[in-house]
């Protein structure tokens, strides 16, 4: 998918950038001179598109309402490899994060296993529940079966805590 | 040596077999391991929902660690490892945010450990441990394997926070495979990153990544794909055969955590490893060592005919 | 008491702006002993200082307070316009307004305005005690030392020879020449390096005036502007230099190969060796790291002993110290090239066909070690595909954020110089951020580039992978295209950008030379005074102030020259008075000054007093930079700062906390 159709669409929107750059806490962003390595090893650029590069352009002019509500941003193999080789530690994966917060905020369209996983953890404090694994004799097991000592859950505090702060986000 | 050891959500639900070949081997090693009183999510994938979260929910990781009154944390999973590291990084260097996580905690009489020290198993073995232990412990040598090792992408980077490894570099999983006496490839894809997280998202795109990288090694004629961490190890492993699918042709590469091969050449029985939960064929690289062993003692029965089975 | 003049100035809008100057003139008038208080545009005006000259002859003034800039901008200027009126130039204080008012405290202009009278208070309660000093005339050496013996200390000791100076040029290597040497062709020009660099240099080793020391470090400096004490060690070369004639048989001879190092270690040389093709002084030397007789025993080799036909060879030969002394010093000692093992994801150190860009300069230079073809480290053959990457190692927070400045115009040239020598079916990118041409006929020179086909992509790669052949390939994104281009290469050429040397930390302590933010030579202003270092006599020339082409050296190397001859050409220079002053009477000898002094200025000594053995300290006045060190520390306050004397400092703070700043 293309960002351009989106670019020519969006107007730029100083006060969305500023949330960006808050939450971003440094201004390195502003740093990016395009140099384009981020992109050229970008590991989901082949088969997603995603460009760092275009991202953090776009949010550095402040086109950022194009891009929380694309998903664009949920492309990212969170490789690192933009936050370890950009020259103006410009980190794209840190922006792209702080983009998906605000996505999270404003209440755009998120991939559906991420809601899951929080509501799995607001549960249970886990992810996803445990699994049986069968093997390649068709044999199952649990933890139980494999001699693994019982999941000690998080108490009730650990979750109201939690939902505070997730709420607090969200308000 | 004792560590507190905090293993994520991946490897309590799902990857056993990293928790089992763990514990199994790392006592043996002059490591014991004592487990925190509350396993949580440290807050990876929250992270995309709201960083502040996540920085508590690693916090709280920490903190529970400190009540251990041990000073250093084992953390096997590679995304768990970065996640605290991070938030390790962070509370150290900015007041504010250590502030209003110290609220946070103190709600539940929590506090955070700033002394902690994160470990993953590979530092932990190659540093704390040492080669020198590790091949004094070798009672089967893996000389005739030809292996490559898979660091991952978030226990090298980024550096500048202090990572278990160098970010362009990495040798440490390479020196441990060869203080087995095995081979440790070194290889163009050596730093492709596995997907694993884009099955949340793309699964598609994710299985392609982990495909690409098995078509790549399985051409280059390797034994097997030693990795340390639950997210890859799920797409090399257990999402073999799906990854197959996608990038089509003949996926058969033996895949294992590097517990499970120190085992293995430590001597410890194969089922006390979980090599019955991998879902590639390992028994190919047991039936190459124990063929090459047959050859050399001539004769020499049952115990290598026991350790055939899977 | 003194009759003073106030004059407060507008700087334009800098001071005006933000400070009611009319206030402060008003309030100026008022303080005792002012007995003429005006305001002006811009005081350092030919018109301002007019004014400033007039009243001093129709009031009487003795005594001038300018409030203003800084004084490091103007104090001289205004110091010469009251002693052509007749006054001391040390009878002037100046006041700062600007950076120490109007600019910190732009946005509250009425305590500003408070501020800039009490400041004017303080300068007048300074001025009312202010004594007339004189300037010192000390002689100078008419010599001067040049460390470094590349393209810009070449020049430099050439222009100073020419100009009946007397030149010592130090060289650390055994030749001088630097990296100019080291080059094919030069940039935008394509002249052979070799061919404009080396009259030059035989040039330095034939001109009378010029004494050549090669092979040899500076390794102590002391004293001052005009009369530097340099000691320098020639290290030995175990061969005769009036003696060799650069015959090349010994080394034809010697058994040990060593890896050359003026070709980037593409080739081997052996233990003995003349340093460079065009080596300046032709002569031999023997390494001892690697030469058998001198690491083992004598019994061991001499097999250059045996051919030498002029009995050149010594090996008992030791270093050789000399004491020189010098009026000044112009330090030239260039740059190194950044280390690529730095980024391994490159490749450069684990694949052998990415190589740097002087490494590729070795490789085209027909003296070089492969008589001048571009071939393929690995396999020797010429490449098919070559992709240059850009800013290797520069503006990169990482490593080194400025910008080398040379980058572009190497890789250009290079990438001409492969189509040259390589023919029209050789596919070659340059992979860039920028393209930075900008001196006279560089653009011109990238459009030539342009022209010869070469592919400008305008990404920068993340990586470079090698195939199991050796070949290699990268990705990287084309931004005006929006493609990611997967790129083969037979060879990847990085242009690594020039980074201060590794000596430079112990040049910084034996010159007493500090270093800006990027690691090269500070300079005294970035604008207005490039080639001055902060200590006097010693000037800047090259790229050890920065990085920087030939064109900018040379004209640097000239100019540092020409600054060295206007200091030494009258014989003698000026010191500065504002020094610290000895109170023999008060002096007890207890010695606490003399560790404390940091320009080693202060010496102990006996002196015979009245009959009796005293203990004293002297303190040298031309070492004495008046940093005020001693006078605060002597416990018997016998030690007084020309201009910062006690009573002057303690008036000003008098001044300062109370409200009329009450006269005594």
């Amino acid at each position: 998918m293309s960002l351009v159709d989106l670019t020519s669409m969006a107007k730029p929107n100083k006060e969305i950038r500023g949330k960006i750059l808050t939450k971003l806490g440094g201004i390195e962003l502003i740093n990016c001179f395009q140099c384009l390595k981020c992109t050229s090893g970008c590991t989901a650029f082949k088969l997603l598109e995603l460009a760092p590069h275009e991202v953090v352009k776009l949010v550095k002019l402040g086109f950022v309402e194009g891009l929380i509500t694309s998903e664009i941003i949920w492309t990212c193999a969170t490789c690192l490899k933009c936050t370890e080789r950009c020259p103006q530690k410009a980190s794209p994966y840190h922006v792209i994060m702080a983009l998906r917060n605000l996505a999270v905020e404003q209440g755009a369209k998120i991939p559906e296993a991420y809601l899951k996983a929080v509501s799995q953890i607001l549960e249970t404090g886990l992810l996803q529940t445990t699994r049986k694994v069968t093997t390649k004799e068709m044999e199952t097991f649990d933890r139980k079966r494999l001699g693994l000592p019982e999941i000690k859950y998080p108490t009730k505090t650990f979750k109201t805590v939690l939902l505070k702060v997730l709420e607090g986000a969200l308000a | 040596m004792k560590v507190a050891v905090f293993w994520g959500c991946r490897i309590l639900t799902s990857q056993y077999a990293y928790e089992i070949s763990v514990r199994q081997v790392l006592p043996q090693l002059g490591v014991e391991l004592v487990d925190l009183r509350e396993m949580h999510c440290c807050g990876d994938i929250i992270k995309s929902i709201n960083t502040f979260a996540t920085t508590y929910m690693a916090a709280r990781i920490m903190a529970l660690a400190g009540e251990t009154g041990l000073t250093d944390l084992l953390v096997p999973c590679s995304r768990c490892h970065f996640t605290i590291s991070e938030t390790r990084y962070l509370l150290e260097r900015n007041e504010k945010l250590r502030e209003k996580v110290d609220a946070l905690l103190e709600e539940e009489g929590l506090e955070y450990p700033p002394e902690i020290k994160i470990w993953h198993v590979i530092d932990l073995l190659h540093d704390a441990v040492g080669l020198n232990l590790i091949k004094r412990k070798v009672k089967r040598s893996l000389e005739s394997l030809k292996l490559a090792s898979h660091i991952g992408c978030q226990t090298i980077r980024p550096s500048a926070i202090g990572r278990v490894d160098s970010p362009e570099m990495p040798q440490k999983l390479d020196k441990l495979i060869e203080a087995l006496g095995a081979r440790s490839l070194e290889y163009p894809e050596k730093l492709d990153c596995c997907g694993a997280i884009l099955m949340f998202s793309h699964p598609e795109a994710a299985l392609t990544l982990a495909g690409s990288k098995i078509k790549a090694l399985q051409e280059l004629g390797v034994d097997g794909l030693i990795d340390s961490c639950p997210a890859c190890h799920m797409m090399f492993d257990e999402n073999q055969e799906s990854a197959a699918r996608v990038v089509g042709g003949r996926l058969s590469l033996p895949v294992l955590y590097y517990t499970q091969l120190l085992g293995i050449a430590m001597g410890i029985d194969i089922e006390k490893l979980g090599l019955h939960l991998n879902q590639t064929p390992v028994e190919k690289i047991l039936e190459k060592l124990t063929q090459l062993k047959e050859e050399a003692h001539d004769g020499t029965e049952t115990r290598s005919k026991k350790e055939r089975r899977v | 008491m003194p009759r003073i003049g106030v004059y407060v100035c507008h700087c334009g809008l800098n001071i005006a702006g933000v400070v009611d100057v009319e206030e402060v003139t008003r309030y100026a008038k008022t303080l005792p002993d002012v007995v003429v208080a005006k305001h002006y545009t811009y005081m350092c005006s030919e018109s301002g200082q007019r004014m400033i000259q007039e009243d001093i002859r129709a009031y009487g003034l003795e005594r001038i307070v300018i409030a203003a800039c800084s004084p490091r901008m103007h104090e001289e200027t205004f110091q010469k316009t009251v002693l052509e009126a007749g006054l001391n130039p040390y009878l002037l204080e100046i006041v700062n307004l600007r950076e120490h008012c109007s600019w910190p405290h732009s946005e509250e202009p009425e305590k500003a305005t408070e501020k800039a009278k009490e400041l004017v208070r303080m300068g007048v309660a300074k001025a009312r005690l202010l004594e007339p000093l004189e300037k010192r005339r000390v002689s100078v050496e008419k010599s001067v030392l040049v460390v470094g013996g590349g393209i810009a200390g070449i020049q430099a000791s050439i222009d100073l020879a020419n100009a009946g100076f007397k030149v010592y040029l130090v060289e650390k290597k055994p030749s001088i020449g630097g990296r100019m040497a080291q080059l094919d062709k030069t940039f935008p020009t394509l002249d052979c390096s070799a061919c404009i660099l080396t009259p030059k240099m035989v040039e330095v080793a034939r001109h009378p005036n010029i004494k050549l020391l090669t092979n040899a470090e500076v390794i102590n400096v002391s004293g001052f502007v005009g009369n530097y004490e340099v000691t320098v060690v020639k290290k030995p070369r175990y061969v005769e230099e009036d003696k060799c004639v650069g015959c090349g048989l010994c080394i034809e001879v010697c058994p040990v190969k060593v890896p050359d190092e003026f070709n980037e270690g593409l080739s081997y040389t052996r233990a003995i060796s003349i340093y460079s093709p065009h080596a300046v002084p032709n002569v031999a030397i023997i390494n001892p790291e690697y030469c058998l007789r001198l690491k083992y025993n004598k019994d061991v080799c001499g097999k250059c002993l045996e051919v030498c036909g002029t009995k050149a060879i010594n090996f008992e030969q030791q270093p050789e110290t000399l004491q020189l002394r010098v009026g000044c010093i112009i330090l030239a000692v260039g740059a190194d090239v950044f280390d690529a093992t730095k980024i391994p994801e490159l490749g450069y150190g684990r694949f052998k066909n990415v190589i740097s860009n002087i490494e590729f300069e070795r490789m085209s230079d027909a003296s070089g070690p492969t008589g001048g073809k571009i071939l393929c480290p690995q396999t020797g053959k010429p490449p098919k595909s070559i992709v240059f990457i850009q800013c290797v190692g520069s503006r990169d927070k990482r490593f080194h954020e400025y910008c080398c400045r040379v980058g572009c115009m190497v890789s250009l040239k290079q990438a001409i110089l492969a189509r040259e020598k390589l023919g029209k079916d050789v596919d070659i990118y340059i992979c860039f951020n920028d393209i930075r041409a900008f001196g006279k006929g560089y653009e011109e020179f990238y459009r030539r580039a342009r022209d010869l086909d070469i592919n400008f992509v305008n990404g920068i790669p993340s990586e470079v992978r090698s195939a199991p052949d050796g070949s290699l390939y990268l990705s990287v994104y084309e931004k005006s295209i929006n493609k990611l281009l997967e790129l083969h290469a037979d060879l990847v050429v990085l242009a690594c950008g020039l980074v201060p040397g590794q000596d430079f930390d112990r040049i910084s302590e034996i010159f007493h030379l500090p270093r800006s933010a990027d690691g090269f030579f500070l300079e005294a202003h970035p604008k207005l005074r490039p080639l001055e270092s902060p200590t006097a006599g010693i000037f800047l020339a090259g790229a050890c102030q920065g990085p920087k082409d030939i064109p900018d050296s040379v004209a640097q190397a000239s100019g540092a020259a020409a600054k060295a001859m206007a200091l030494l050409s009258k014989g003698e220079i000026e010191i500065e008075p504002l020094k610290a002053v000895l109170n023999q009477d008060l002096c007890s000898g207890c010695g606490i000054c003399v560790p404390l002094c940091p320009y080693d200025a202060i010496k102990m000594k006996t002196e015979r007093v009245n009959g009796v053995e005293k203990l004293r300290v002297q303190i040298v006045e031309a070492m004495c930079q008046g940093c005020g060190t001693c006078a605060s520390t002597c416990p018997a306050g016998a030690i007084k700062m020309q201009k910062y004397t006690n009573e002057q400092i303690l008036a000003q703070v008098h001044a300062a906390l109370t409200e009329s700043g009450g006269v005594k």
